[in-house]
Parts: C-alpha cells; sequence; structure tokens
C-alpha cells in the first residue's frame, strides 16, 4: 500500500483506542446472521437441558472424569480421542478459511455471536443508535447519561453471569447447577468461583475489550494471511465497477458514491474499499449497507460483496486449488479415524495384571498364579459382566467373581487365580481371559501367561 | 464520519521498512497493551517481594512440606482413633457382627480363590483348624494379610485393600478358628495355644 492510502483502524497511532460505535445496518445478511445468532444460543443453552440417554446431551463432568457426548460416554482412558477432536476443529476451521474465510468469524465465533447478538443489542436499546452514543461518549458526563451508563453496565454484569452459568451447566449437569443456585455459594465456592470469574472476565471482553480480542488476541484471527490464498471467499470491494469514487456526475466515475456508510457499520472501524485486511471480521455489515444504497441508487447490488479475490479482481475464479484438496483430504482422514476408533470402542474396559509379589507359587502339588482383571462400566447405564478364562495346555481357573454388576463409570476389581498339577506344566504357557457385558456384542479378551518352573 | 477520531496524518503513516512490497509503519503499541505488560512487571516485582524476600507466602516446596506435615498429623490422629491395631482389638472387632460382615463379603472376592470359600483351604492353608503357620495371634493374622507371604504365594494386602479393609477381614478370619469345616485342607503349621477358642 503506498503511503498516501491512508489506514483506518482500532487504534489511532499514539495507541489510544477508537470509540467504535458501528452504526445500524439492515438487509439480507444481517437478518441471517441475526437468526444464526438466535440459534446459536438456543443451542449453547439446548444442548446441556436435552437428555439422551439419561444424561445431559453434553456434559463434561470433570470431577468423576465421565465426559457424556450425544450418548456416548467416555472416561479419562479415551483422552487420547481428544487428539482427532481437536485435530478436527483445527483442520475444519482449515478447510472452512480457505472456501470462506472469516464466515467463523461473521456469524458463529461466541465473541460476535454474544456481541452481536447479545451486548451490542443491550446497548442500542439503552443508548441508542450509533450517533447519539458517540456524541454521549465525547461529550460531557450529565446525570442522565451517567443513569443510562449504569443502567447499561448492570445489563451487561447480568447477562455475564446468566452466559457464565450456562458454560458452568457444561460441567456440573443443569440439574446441579440449579441446585447449587439455590444453595449459598460457600457450600460449592469452587463453582462458585469459576462462574464468578467467567462472569468478569465475559463482563471486561464484551463490555470494553471487544474487537480487540478479534484484531490482537485471536491467534486464529492472526492466521488468516496464511490459510488464504486469491480463490477464498471474502467480504471485499470491487474497485474495478466502484473507482474513482465521487459524489459528482461526471461520466468517468465509478459507482461508489463515497458515502461513507461501509465504514460507519463497520465494528472494526476499518475502510473495505482499501483492500483485505487483516482487521476484517467477514460481519457483512458493509455488504448490507452498500446494498441498501446501490439499490436507491438504482445500481445493482454487490459492489462489496461475498466474492474471492480473483473474482473481485474479475479473474477467472478458481474453486479446486491444491490447499484446498490436501485439507481436505486430511480432515476425511482424521474423521475416518475418528470414526473407525469410536465405532471400536468398547463400552467397557478392562486390563489383567498378575498379583504383585511372586510371579508363581507351588501349593498341594499345583503351581499357583494369582491375577487381577481390573474391569469398568464406561455405558452409561448399570450393566452386569461376564468373566470367563481358557487354556489350551490344561491349565484350571478359579474365578471366585465370574459376574460383576456395575453402575455406570463403576470399576471392579476380580480376581482370577490360574493352576496346574505339577505333573502337566509342560512349560509357560498363554492362556486367554474373556469379559463379556450384557447387551453388548463385543467382548474384551485379555491374554495372559502362565508362568511356573520344573519342581520334583 | 467527523464524530469518529481522525486516524489520518499521513506523517505518522510513514512507511520505514519495506519488504516484498509489504510496508512497516511506525506505530505505537496499543495503550492497554502496554498497560497490561507494565501491570504484569508490577506484578512480578510484587510476587518476588511478597515470596521471595518478605517470605509471606508459601513457595511451593514450602506448601508441599506443610501438607505433607498435615497429612502425618491426620493420619497420626486416625490411628489414635482406631486404637493400636493389638489383639484385644482385634478380639473385639471379630465379635462386632458389622467388622466381621465387611470382613466376609472382602475374604469372599479376594482371599476364597485359595483359601476356599468356607476358610477350608486349597491352594492356601486351612483357616478353620487350630494350626497357623505364620502364627495365630490376631496381630500375627493381621500382619501376615497386610505384608503376605511372598515366597509361599500370599499376595501382600496392605496397598491394595487399606488398613480398615485388612482389620474387617483379620476379624472375619478370627471367627473362622478352630470351626474345623468338614473338606478341609489337613492342618499346616504350628498348634497356636495363643487364642480363646470358642
Amino acid at each position: 500500500m503506498s503511503a498516501e492510502e491512508h489506514t483506518r483502524s482500532s487504534l489511532r497511532h499514539d495507541g489510544s483506542r477508537v470509540d467504535i460505535q458501528p452504526a445500524d445496518v439492515s438487509g439480507r445478511f444481517n437478518t441471517a446472521r441475526r437468526i444464526t445468532f438466535v440459534l446459536l444460543i438456543a443451542m449453547l443453552v439446548c444442548l446441556p437441558l436435552t437428555t439422551i440417554g439419561g444424561h445431559p446431551a453434553v456434559f463434561l463432568d470433570v470431577d468423576r472424569r465421565a465426559f457424556y457426548l450425544f450418548g456416548l460416554v467416555f472416561n479419562a482412558g479415551d483422552i487420547w480421542l481428544v487428539f482427532f477432536l481437536l485435530s478436527g476443529a483445527g483442520f475444519s476451521l482449515v478447510v472452512l478459511t480457505t472456501l470462506a474465510g472469516r464466515v467463523w468469524c461473521g456469524w458463529a465465533c461466541p465473541q460476535t455471536v454474544f456481541l452481536e447478538g447479545v451486548y451490542r443489542r443491550i446497548e442500542r436499546i439503552i443508548e441508542g443508535p450509533a450517533s447519539r452514543r458517540l456524541r454521549m461518549n465525547a461529550g460531557n458526563m450529565t446525570f442522565g447519561l451517567a443513569i443510562k451508563k449504569i443502567v447499561k453496565h448492570i445489563a451487561f454484569a447480568l447477562a455475564s453471569v446468566a452466559i457464565a452459568h450456562i458454560f458452568v451447566a457444561y460441567f456440573v449437569s443443569p440439574a446441579k447447577l440449579m441446585a447449587m443456585v439455590r444453595e449459598a455459594p460457600g457450600e460449592h465456592w469452587e463453582a462458585f468461583l469459576w462462574m464468578g470469574s467467567l462472569s468478569l472476565v465475559l463482563y471486561l471482553n464484551f463490555a470494553f475489550f471487544r474487537e480487540q480480542f478479534c484484531l490482537i488476541v485471536c491467534p486464529y484471527g492472526r492466521l488468516q494471511s496464511a490459510l488464504l490464498d486469491a480463490g477464498s471467499l471474502v467480504v471485499g470491494y470491487d474497485s474495478t465497477r466502484g473507482e474513482p469514487r465521487g459524489k459528482a456526475a461526471s461520466a468517468q466515475r465509478g459507482d461508489c458514491v463515497d458515502c461513507g456508510r461501509c465504514v460507519a457499520v463497520c465494528p472494526t472501524a476499518i475502510d473495505i474499499r482499501n483492500g483485505l485486511q487483516l482487521d476484517c471480521i467477514g460481519c457483512t455489515a458493509c455488504i448490507d449497507a452498500c446494498d441498501d444504497v446501490m439499490v436507491r441508487l438504482g445500481q445493482p447490488r454487490g459492489l462489496i460483496r461475498y466474492d474471492s479475490q480473483q473474482g473481485l479482481a474479475h479473474l477467472p475464479r478458481r474453486f479446486w486449488r491444491p490447499r484446498l484438496e490436501l485439507y481436505s483430504a486430511l480432515l476425511i482422514a482424521g474423521i475416518g479415524a475418528f470414526s473407525v476408533a469410536v465405532a471400536h470402542r468398547s463400552s467397557f474396559d478392562a486390563s489383567l495384571i498378575r498379583i504383585p509379589g511372586q510371579p508363581y507359587s507351588v501349593a498341594g502339588g499345583a503351581i499357583v498364579n494369582g491375577f487381577t482383571v481390573h474391569l469398568s462400566n464406561k455405558s452409561n447405564s448399570d450393566r452386569d459382566f461376564e468373566i470367563t478364562a481358557r487354556s489350551d495346555s490344561g491349565v484350571e481357573f478359579d474365578l471366585p467373581l465370574k459376574r460383576a454388576h456395575l453402575a455406570p463409570m463403576g470399576m471392579a476389581h476380580l480376581p482370577v487365580i490360574a493352576h496346574i498339577p505339577q505333573d502337566k506344566f509342560m512349560g509357560d504357557t498363554p492362556f486367554v481371559v474373556e469379559i463379556r457385558a450384557d447387551s453388548d456384542p463385543n467382548k474384551i479378551e485379555l491374554h495372559g501367561r502362565f508362568l511356573g518352573g520344573m519342581h520334583e | 464520519m467527523a464524530s469518529r477520531a481522525p486516524n489520518e496524518s499521513s506523517a505518522e503513516d510513514k512507511i520505514i521498512h519495506e519488504y516484498d512490497g509489504i510496508g512497516e509503519c511506525d506505530h505505537q503499541l496499543p495503550n492497554w497493551w502496554v498497560w497490561t505488560f507494565i501491570a504484569t512487571v508490577a506484578f512480578a516485582i510484587g510476587y518476588f517481594f511478597y515470596y521471595s524476600q518478605l517470605r509471606s507466602g508459601e513457595l511451593p516446596l514450602e506448601a508441599y512440606k506443610r501438607e505433607v506435615a498435615e497429612h502425618a498429623a491426620a493420619r497420626a490422629e486416625q490411628i489414635r482413633a482406631h486404637g493400636v491395631m493389638d489383639r484385644d482389638a482385634l478380639e473385639g472387632l471379630s465379635k462386632d457382627p458389622k467388622s466381621v460382615a465387611k470382613g466376609g463379603e472382602l475374604f469372599q472376592q479376594t482371599c476364597s480363590p485359595c483359601h476356599a470359600a468356607n476358610g477350608g483351604g486349597g491352594i492356601g492353608p486351612n483357616l478353620t483348624d487350630r494350626y497357623w503357620i505364620h502364627g495365630g495371634a490376631p496381630n500375627d493374622i493381621y500382619q501376615t494379610i497386610t505384608d503376605g507371604v511372598p515366597a509361599k504365594g500370599m499376595a501382600a494386602w496392605g496397598g491394595q485393600l487399606g488398613a480398615e479393609a485388612i482389620q474387617n477381614v483379620t476379624a472375619f478370619v478370627l471367627t473362622l478358628r478352630n470351626t474345623n469345616v468338614p473338606d478341609g485342607k489337613p492342618p499346616q503349621g504350628e498348634l497356636s495355644n495363643e487364642t480363646e477358642y470358642k
């Protein structure tokens, strides 16, 4: 960019922040975004409230290391699956960015959903439209203004507390949350502290920090320049059509009338006409603002539009690019591996452990090996388990507990005593312990080794 | 847009460094960023004086040592409350139906594979006669269960079960003495006169 073109930004050269008060905007994208925000917030509230298989649809019970996801139960032993969750989320975002730029930022990121869908709505209701807000903030503090500010911040604080409770519900279950709300904070001070600090962070973020989070803190925002290419969909200004901008009815002027609406509605205080910028969160407000003006002037919409940089430059658009193919292949491979892992995941866990001490003993003319089966029920219902053992070489088994009844996430230690008459012992030999759960076609086979020695 | 703070003094937009067509201006860091940085430095100084100079707070090692001491004190308290595990205490426990029931349950799970469900012995010795290999006094039995007899295949249950469970199992085993179940293993060890057989 040449030095003559000046940047607009949320920060001044001296490091102070610009008071950003985006003007109201209405249009197709704004309506669609409002609906999306409502649906996403409804989803956030409903996920812990919906019950699947006796548990909330999403319930991360960190206290008991049990994680309920849409009817599946995971315990601490399944922690390796988190790799797929994180890498899957990462690759989804990478593919999405290559395809459509910052749609996540503009439409679905909690920062945007809560800021535009909740906090700025509150601000608009209490303090009025952008022009009045800017005038109020620049002028002297009056009594009426102070009242408005206090009311606004109380409303912000209440919204933050409400959102914090929704988040806490994911970790303690809504039923327990409701019980805790009725108790004194001292009876569950840990949860209360989480809720309190979360409320404070949310309040400070949404009342003051706002777009600075997207522009300076968020790593995904900073990665944009690496993830986008000329074929990615971005919110952009068609400079070929728009320039030279101006109000004069001169013959050569482009379609941009330089009304400044696109700048006035921008939540990060940039001028989209300067081209693709790291500060643009793809919120589409400038598209609606410009379309509105174009329609009134009898011009076609889309001077500012969703398009690729190729499209905006009136070059041929290229959809399938090597990076898109690579990212998609990696994403599909990850989803495939995850599906296989979850499908083959047993609803219970078992391991065979030799009783510590001597590997074998000789008693009453028999060689004896002692083992314990550590069994845990990972399903979300009470279940009965059956344990059997077999050997091809004459080893016999004492199973004092052949059946075990376990509550969800319950654990048991089942002894397995293997023995063989001394005269039949022909050297170390493998054996198999099999564990079956009622109403589960899967079984777990544990392989053990019977040890002994030759004695006279 | 007069109400918006103008951002446009071109002198400050001067590009001071350019490479590959990417220009760099010399702008101030965001003020909130600078103040956060200063606040972290101030916090670090305060932290240093609070913990390392004034010694007002506990460093992690000190906190660890205190917690270990607290734990030891709590354990000592527990031992005092439960009484020393001498023969009288265990003998007393064997008269307590609740302890015996708990111990019996555990016996069926843990001990019966070797000692048989009725205590008559199998892989392990008979517990229902009057003969004991490693001592028939209540505290001997307690010790044998806790430490095991690794040389003979008896596991050390102390670590797995914990003291309270072993007290209960001992109480249950004490009720087996001299019940002489029918299909029991022949006696092993020495005749014990130690105990008051019922």
